[in-house]
């Protein structure tokens, strides 16, 4: 599904982000993107959303180098790629409902699915009752779910989430892990990267271990940090 | 496309609506600034106008001697209706213009003149008010002719100033119509600026930059038209009560003339304006 081949990218300022990473992801894998702040977890994202090209190496998603995508080609990339990000971004002057229609009629979705698609997902992620409400009107944990709803209202095939916990107390973490493992569940292939030890240790899912640009630890049922022990 | 018409309709309207300080800042620029273009434009017009008008009043005065016989008259006659460069002629006898002098020489200078001591005079209308001076050069030597007068130093001291009033008024129209564009492209830019959140993500949800720029570019287009429309009704103001002299009178075909000028700046504008600025945003 996901393939980096010995992708490199460094910033305008000299910083490498990532250097020659190469990994793969199979379709409807749930993986951990873990290391500290600056390791390049947030870059790897970006690069399969193309909200950044890489200088070095190929991008395969779905079987397409996504680096020689033409530009025009990028929105239609993005529609199966979902995005859950750490500060929500919701659309405050719309309500609930209209956020999660809002990903359907860019794409061009007739009114009837909208109509159809959008209180479906939203009882999914327990907001059934609140779609008319603004997004400052919510709770933190319910402007995730809001967020999780429209990243997958259009069934995407791969979905990310940068931090979807970050700003969350654990009760709601967990609420978002478990629409995350359930969107999972249904083929979605799930990337997240997090610095939540205790989640990533629970869930026992690949772990992608990313330090100063490169991976140092790929493993298939990971936890967040090498046991102590075992150094 | 049905779909997206409703949705680019509808959200042109609440984006007007949602942001309508900006929207009530973006008319006025443009309403401002297009009426002072529009103004410009109006004055420049109607200073042709009175230009032409003037010019066409000019007369040519061929002054007979009092002592010229009715023969001498009679070829001067002929000679004026002949010259395709005369327009019209009106003889006028001794006695016509000894009552004429009346009213400008002083009561005392008067009373002491006699008919036979006054000219008859040809007025004569030139056909291109410039002939004024080759209608004086040629009859000025013909016999029996005392004198011919053109009123040359106010035709050129008129054409002058007109000609400056005319520069003058289109580079103010200039200058304002770049500084309306500068204006009018910031506001629009400002507006856009407040919301590069929502741009991005609508990008990030797969929008194409023609399906995000669209409703910008009608809101635009909304903006300049409601604008011009006040920088319309201003152009009309300034053609009804206009506060000149007469000769200035602006018809109505250069009123629609300007008004034209105005829309179409404050639409294309307004729209162009939208599209270019909301492209820095789309980039990503």
């Amino acid at each position: 599904m996901i393939r980096f081949e010995n992708v490199s990218k460094t910033y305008k300022n000299g910083t490498p982000a990532l250097s020659h990473v190469s990994v793969n992801i199979e379709k409807g894998e749930f993986v951990f993107l873990v290391g500290a702040s600056g390791s390049g977890k947030t870059t790897f994202l970006r690069l399969l959303l193309r909200e950044e090209t890489p200088d070095q190496g190929r991008i395969l998603e779905a079987g397409r180098d996504i680096a020689s995508l033409p530009k025009w080609r990028v929105p239609y990339l993005r529609r199966n790629i979902g995005c859950v990000f750490q500060d929500f971004r919701l659309l405050p002057n719309k309500t609930v409902y209209e956020n999660v229609a809002f990903a359907l009629e860019v794409i061009g979705r007739p009114a009837s699915t909208v109509q159809n698609q959008v209180p479906q997902i939203l009882e999914l992620v327990g907001l059934g009752e609140k779609g008319g409400r603004l997004p400052n009107e919510l709770s933190g944990g319910e402007q995730q779910r809001v967020a999780v709803a429209r990243a997958f209202v259009n069934r995407p095939l791969i979905l990310l989430a940068d931090e979807p916990t970050g700003n969350l107390d654990p009760t709601n973490s967990e609420t978002i892990m478990a629409l995350l493992e359930r969107i999972n569940r249904t083929g979605t292939t799930v990337v997240m990267a997090t610095h939540d030890q205790n989640l990533v240790n629970r869930m026992r899912r690949r772990v992608i271990e990313l330090d100063h640009g490169e991976i140092v630890r790929d493993q298939v049922r990971g936890v967040y940090g090498v046991p102590e022990g075992v150094l | 496309m049905a779909n997206y018409l409703r949705y680019a309709l509808r959200e042109t309207l609440t984006n007007l609506w949602r942001n309508r300080m900006m929207t009530i800042a973006a008319v006025l620029t443009v309403a401002v600034s297009l009426s002072l273009v529009g103004s410009a434009l109006l004055l420049r017009q109607s200073a042709a106008q009175a230009s032409a008008q003037w010019q066409q009043g000019t007369r040519v005065t061929v002054w007979m001697s009092p002592s010229a016989t009715s023969g001498e008259i009679n070829t001067v006659r002929t000679q004026l209706n002949q010259l395709p460069i005369v327009k019209s002629c009106v003889f006028r006898s001794q006695y016509q213009d000894y009552l004429e002098s009346k009213s400008v020489l002083p009561a005392s200078e008067w009373t002491i003149l006699k008919p036979v001591d006054v000219p008859s005079s040809f007025r004569c209308t030139p056909t291109v008010p410039t002939d004024a001076f080759t209608i004086q050069a040629t009859f000025q030597h013909e016999p029996g002719v005392y004198t011919v007068t053109a009123p040359e130093q106010q035709i050129r001291q008129m054409n002058h100033t007109i000609r400056i009033v005319q520069v003058v008024f289109i580079v103010l129209a200039i200058v304002l119509m770049i500084s309306a564009t500068v204006l009018i492209l910031n506001t629009i830019r400002m507006a856009i600026f407040s919301r590069r959140r929502e741009v991005s993500v609508m990008k990030l949800v797969g929008a194409t930059n023609w399906f995000i720029r669209v409703p910008y570019i009608t809101e635009g287009f909304v903006q300049g038209l409601l604008g011009s429309a006040v920088a319309m009704g201003a152009v009309w103001a300034l053609k009804t009560w206009y506060p000149l002299h007469n000769e200035f009178t602006i018809g109505n075909s250069a009123m629609w003339g300007t008004n034209i000028v105005v829309l179409l700046v404050g639409v294309v504008v307004g729209s162009v304006g939208s599209g270019i600025a909301i492209r820095r945003f789309l980039d990503v």
